[in-house]
């Protein structure tokens, strides 16, 4: 029995013994979600979970979670179109992070370090999968297989790894060093590389199915997609894409007058450029899509906007929603295009279509045609598997109906042609491929949606300008040098500093500090990051202000009973 | 309810808490309490050597309904209207024993603008090495929400009805801050629970200072205000953000700085939010009239204090909450 | 050695002596010679105390408060509205149960204003759970509040030391006042247990719920009761130290076979003897001392009452529409004897009237009353009351 004190007084801290817990109608949780730079990285980088390492000054941790899904970062840091960047929450309070950049510096910086890849050797009884393709959908695969401890044997028809990054990609986006450099450390990693090995030529699909239990097709889309303007083209017609990879290999293009580029995506953009700085007098682009803006464009170039802004700068004329409806020659010779208005438009639930705006015509000048609208898969060799063509019939995790054991991926399987998107694919298709060699459960497509800018509580936030890669103005440039270079490590710790940590802890204390109730608790020795909180439900009253004041939407209210 | 940690008793973190808090858990403070919140955040920035006073209210009833208290510091309620008297005598007795031990009272705007008036003026007069600290919920919130002096204009309490003939208060909330200034003491400013780093650093202030300072805490009342309880501290930033609770600092009785507002939002924002000015969203005459009221006297706080940034500032209402990972901003 | 000084300065003498560290007070007539002096002292650095002058006797005694729960010996002192505005502190003090000695220079209570002495002040703290103790002379004031400190720190109950306002505050008499020495061996360093301490951090000052707020206060009933005991063992101590004591709880001076015995406290004792001498032929008559109120000693004052027929009850204050407080509670101490005396309640000397000799033959003549005088203003003038309130 409790016995009176002198007086009534009470001892320091005896109200720990009351449990106010009982008053709660809903308690917090910390429900972490995903942030919208996660779920638009085709390639499936968490950036949030790389700045938050860099803005703790670990570069080499935010590294190892960078490559956990990507192995190439320097080079997407340089060519990726960074949809993480659209989706940033933080481009609806200012600008959003640079994280392009921060995803180059952590690339560069573990080539420099000679930083390790996080994967170890697989057992000798491990099982072995063939990837067809080096760039960088096979490149994923194979690593993200030899992750899941399965030998990864990667053919490629090339002498050198790399796919279209190699053959088609200019160096002042992408510094060979760089490509050559990356790729070569992560087929250091383990991979078996099988150079000069061309499907239909030098070995066959059966063969290897013969071999290998699994087998992952990333032979890309090497045939340029056909065109014509009304059933008319040039007697001579050179395209895109063949035109790059001849630039690339010799270096040099013959070119003179006035360009017309049919297309909106890199391929067209990096041609363009290529083109005026070999000297064309004009280069026009023509493409039915829309020039990127500041806000997200529903029917936007897919080419990198960065890389559109760039050409638009060294003189390159691009003709947003345009097509071309006729080619005016004067016998063999081009003398003009025919422009019209264009734009793909919904066909009442049957896809999209392009529709041409009769009355809009205009004629452009030029001297020659190119068109760059995309390549198909040349099928020699995979007639067995590609079916009817011109792609791979393949699911979000390359497998193909009807072909249990075959694996497809990369710009084969027609998809949006980019570099993260074939690196994604060949991440997916590693967890698919393991399942199916190992007799495990397949993977299954989630729908996961991010959280959304109105969960965060900006109050906590203030502007900061984003952090801008130098970069050589247009009379600088040429060719062969790099356009953009690195920031800072300054520059990256400011810029990871700036990242909302959308969805996640960012042990910003706001909970534990504002608990009118000490019901938020914190482990003093615990790293940055959910594990630093603990709810005190005995105590917790659920008023919710944790769950309110948490900047980044970490906390949630969830229903007592 | 999320899983139980391996090898992590709560109840003793408790104990662990990496900042020394004055006031833990078990307290009977309704959900969202902002005087809970405030009275913890003061006690963490002066720390375990110090005695508190406390005023009769809601604070001094929640933590120490016999056989607990709350409070880690020594505590002692004697009266409503005497804590500065007493904390006078408490700080007399530490100055005659030799003692550094720093003297704090608290006490509700009730304890303050009103009944204990007199005693804390005498207690700035004669410059006692005290901090005192009022927590303005603006009502008698302990007795079920009778108006009080700091009660702000039109707002409604149980004695300050919207009625045929009535719009709530009819007085002005007292300029309490102008009398505390009168005094001439080294050291006087108001705070809010929404902005904890600025909070901290003037009860720093006012303890490291010789003599009486004085500081006045907006503290949101989720009762008495009608607003949800989860919304106690954006309710108290959004007083900051729209003029309606300055927060200034005053030496020897002169204002000597102000937290300035970047972005100035309608008065209407952090009004809405509250049911007792509901009654001012009314469609008449009178309701305008008084809605107009309140944003006038909002945009004579921020003419008089001089609040409207002309740049941003780090420590501007925009920039004062800003949060660092890693808990930087806090610390 | 003996030394010529008035009440008021003697008072603040003793004060001094028992080292307070924090005095707090606010002017009032008649205490204010008292607090002028330690003022004085101070000044001339003759003491070593934290003078708070406040802006109220309600702050007055709360920072007295304060300061004795933080640890310190403490001093205050006031008089009528004074005692009357710190009444919600008083209660509190002795609630908290915090050892304070104060010191009540008695006077009348307005309206009408009256600066002069009666004891309604002190007598309205009656049930404030103080110590009360009436002082008959200045030397006994001096005494008493020597005492009272050693009193409230062994029984940890604030002693209130009353002494009439300008009857005994602004005399000058001869007294004996103590050397420092003797009063430190008297009366140890104060020691707090429950003194306000960061290294034991309590909360002073709890809400005590309905199950335990009835043992809350029987325990500090329980407390005054037990105080008679300290009260008498001080009054003991002293007078081994000191060669002198008050009286304890009770004292009786007369002859042992008088039936008739007149009660009162306060300085008008002193005024009682002087009449008896002067009026002899008025036969035998006790004069029982009355010094602590509270705790009332009932049993004390029993036996002191053993074998009277009449007790005459005199004193300064009145419960209007009831009767003498005093008397009121020495009718219900003696009804518990075997064969009690009939009690005579008279009040006198209201607002300073003067309490002459000739008050004696008249109340022993009122004795003879019966039934007995149940209560009586002695020394009222009917023909200055007006008609209708007569």
């Amino acid at each position: 029995m409790t016995t009176m004190t002198r007086g009534g007084f009470a001892s320091a801290a005896s109200s720990l013994e009351f449990n106010t817990g009982g008053w709660r109608l809903a308690r917090p949780e910390h429900r972490g979600r995903h942030a919208p730079c996660e779920t638009s990285c085709p390639a499936g980088e968490n950036p949030r979970a790389y700045l938050g390492a860099a803005a703790d000054g670990d570069l080499r941790a935010a590294w190892e979670k960078l490559v956990e899904a990507n192995p190439l970062p320097a080079i997407t840091g340089r060519v990726c179109h960074h949809p993480c960047e659209t989706g940033c929450n933080r481009g609806q309070y200012d600008e959003p992070i640079a994280i392009h950049s921060i995803e180059r510096f952590l690339g560069d910086r573990a080539i420099e370090a000679g930083w390790d890849y996080p994967v170890g050797a697989p057992g000798g009884d491990a099982p072995a999968a063939a990837i067809v393709g080096a760039g960088p959908a096979g490149l994923s695969a194979a690593y993200h297989l030899l992750k899941r401890g399965i030998k990864p044997v990667l053919f490629d028809a090339q002498p050198a790894a790399g796919g279209l990054l190699r053959s088609a990609l200019p160096p002042y986006r992408l510094p060979r060093t760089i490509l050559d450099r990356e790729i070569e450390r992560v087929i250091a990693a383990g991979i078996d590389f099988r150079p000069d090995k061309r499907i239909g030529r030098d070995i066959s699909i059966e063969e290897l199915r013969a071999d290998y239990r699994a087998v992952f097709l990333a032979p890309g889309a090497e045939r340029p997609r056909r065109w014509s303007a009304d059933g008319a083209e040039p007697a001579r017609m050179r395209y895109g894409l063949d035109l790059l990879k001849s630039w690339t290999s010799v270096g040099d293009l013959p070119v003179k007058g006035k360009i017309a580029i049919v297309g909106g995506g890199n391929t067209a953009i990096d041609l363009a450029r290529v083109l005026k700085f070999a000297g064309a007098t004009e280069v026009h682009v023509i493409t039915f899509q829309a020039l990127p803006g500041a806000a997200a464009v529903p029917d936007a170039m897919s080419a990198v906007a960065r890389e559109i802004r760039q050409a638009v700068e060294e003189g390159v004329i691009i003709h947003d929603h345009r097509g071309i409806r006729r080619l005016i020659m004067r016998g063999e010779k081009l003398e003009a295009v025919e422009m019209v208005h264009m734009r793909e438009m919904d066909d009442s639930g049957r896809g999209r279509r392009l529709v041409a705006f009769e009355g809009t015509e205009t004629i452009l000048k030029a001297d020659e045609v190119i068109p760059a609208i995309g390549q198909e898969v040349n099928s020699a060799g995979f007639e067995s598997v590609i079916g009817r063509g011109p792609f791979f019939h393949a699911d979000r995790f390359g497998r193909l109906a009807d072909h249990a054991g075959i694996f497809a991926g990369g710009d084969a399987c027609g998809a949006a042609g980019t570099v993260s998107g074939a690196i994604g694919d060949g991440r997916r298709a590693a967890r698919a491929i393991e399942a199916y060699l190992r007799g495990t459960a397949p993977p299954e497509q989630a729908v996961i949606e991010p959280i959304a800018y109105r969960h965060l509580n900006l109050s906590y936030f203030d502007h900061a300008p984003r952090a801008a890669a130098p970069i050589l103005s247009a009379s600088e440039r040429s060719a062969g040098n790099e356009i953009e270079s690195s920031i800072s490590q300054a520059g990256v710790h400011a810029e990871a500093e700036r990242c909302f940590s959308c969805g996640e802890c960012m042990a910003c204390d706001n909970c534990w500090t504002l608990c009118p109730d000490n019901s938020v608790l914190k482990l003093a020795g615990a790293p940055p990051g959910r594990d630093r909180y603990v709810f005190d439900y005995e105590h917790c009253k659920g008023c919710g202000i944790c769950a309110h004041e948490c900047p980044a939407g970490f906390i949630m209210m969830i229903d007592e009973n | 309810m999320e899983p139980k940690r391996e090898g992590i008793s709560v109840a003793a973190l408790h104990h662990q808490q990496p900042a020394f808090r004055g006031l833990d858990a078990g307290h009977m403070a309704c959900p969202g309490c902002g005087q809970a919140l405030g009275a913890r955040l003061v006690t963490e920035a002066i720390g375990p050597d110090a005695i508190i006073a406390n005023a009769t209210g809601c604070l001094e009833v929640f933590t120490s309904m016999w056989p607990r208290s709350s409070w880690r510091v020594p505590w002692i309620h004697s009266l409503f209207e005497n804590a500065p008297a007493v904390a006078s005598g408490i700080e007399a007795a530490l100055k005659a024993q030799g003692r550094q031990t720093k003297v704090v009272v608290m006490g509700g705007d009730g304890g303050t603008f009103d009944i204990g008036l007199q005693s804390l003026s005498g207690m700035l007069e004669r410059n006692h090495n005290v901090l005192y600290v009022c927590f303005d919920n603006e009502a008698y919130m302990n007795t079920g929400v009778q108006r009080s002096s700091s009660t702000p204009h039109a707002a409604m309490t149980t004695t300050s009805p919207r009625g045929e003939t009535r719009m709530g208060k009819r007085h002005l909330k007292k300029d309490l801050l102008a009398i505390i200034g009168a005094h001439r003491i080294p050291y006087a400013a108001t705070a809010t629970v929404a902005y904890p780093s600025d909070l901290r650093a003037k009860v720093r202030r006012g303890i490291e200072i010789e003599g009486a300072a004085f500081l006045l805490v907006h503290s949101p009342c989720p009762l008495g205000w009608g607003h949800d309880g989860a919304d106690s501290i954006e309710v108290a930033r959004l007083a900051v953000q729209t003029g309606f609770f300055p927060i200034v600092e005053m030496e020897r009785g002169v204002v000597a700085g102000v937290m300035k507002i970047r972005e100035v939002r309608p008065v209407a924002d952090y009004l809405r939010l509250q049911d007792r000015f509901q009654h001012l969203f009314e469609d008449s005459r009178e309701a305008r009239e008084e809605l107009q009221h309140l944003q006038e006297l909002a945009d004579h706080n921020i003419e008089v204090y001089g609040l409207r940034a002309d740049e941003p500032h780090p420590r501007d209402s925009e920039g004062a909450d800003t949060v660092r990972r890693g808990g930087m901003r806090w610390s | 050695m003996l030394e010529a000084i008035e009440g008021s300065a003697a008072v603040a003498r003793a004060v001094a002596l028992c080292r307070p560290q924090v005095i707090a007070a606010y002017p009032i007539t008649p205490q204010t010679h008292i607090v002028e002096n330690l003022a004085r002292f101070i000044a001339d650095g003759a003491l070593r105390c934290e003078l708070v002058s406040v802006e109220s006797e309600f702050s007055a005694a709360s920072v007295v408060l304060g300061a004795a729960a933080s640890g310190s010996r403490a001093y205050t002192a006031s008089s009528a509205q004074g005692i009357l505005l710190m009444t919600e502190v008083l209660y509190n003090i002795a609630g908290l149960r915090i050892p304070l000695v104060l010191t009540c220079a008695n006077r009348a209570v307005g309206a009408p204003v009256s600066a002069w002495n009666d004891q309604q002040d002190s007598m309205a703290m009656r049930d404030a759970g103080w110590i009360q103790l009436y002082c008959a002379d200045n030397q006994e004031a001096i005494d008493t509040t020597i005492q009272a400190y050693r009193i409230a720190e062994r029984t940890e109950l604030p002693v209130m030391v009353c002494m009439d306002g300008f009857t005994l505050t602004h005399t000058l008499e001869p007294l004996e006042i103590p050397a420092q020495e003797q009063v430190d061996a008297f009366l140890p360093p104060y020691r707090f247990e429950r003194a306000l301490d960061p290294m034991h951090p309590r909360s002073i000052g709890t809400v005590v719920p309905p199950e335990y707020y009835t043992e809350a206060r029987y325990a500090h009933h329980r407390a005054l009761l037990r105080a008679q005991d300290e009260i008498v063992a001080a009054d003991a101590d002293f007078e081994a130290a000191f060669g002198r004591r008050c009286g304890g709880l009770v004292s009786v001076d007369g002859p042992s076979d008088a039936r008739i015995a007149i009660l009162s406290i306060g300085s008008v004792i002193g005024t009682l003897l002087d009449a008896r001498d002067e009026y002899p032929e008025l036969g035998p008559v006790k004069l029982i001392k009355l010094r602590s109120m509270r705790p009332f000693p009932a049993d004390a004052l029993q036996k002191a009452c053993a074998g009277l027929s009449d007790l005459i009850v005199l004193e300064r204050a009145l419960s209007p529409g009831g009767i003498g407080i005093v008397s009121a509670e020495v009718r219900a101490a003696l009804s518990e004897m075997q064969s009690p005396p009939r009690v005579h309640g008279f009040a006198a000397g209201l607002g300073g009237r003067d309490m002459p000799l000739e008050l004696y033959p008249h109340l022993i003549a009122a004795a003879k009353a019966r039934p007995p005088v149940r209560f009586s203003i002695v020394d009222v003038d009917p023909s200055k009351v007006a008609e209708e309130d007569r």
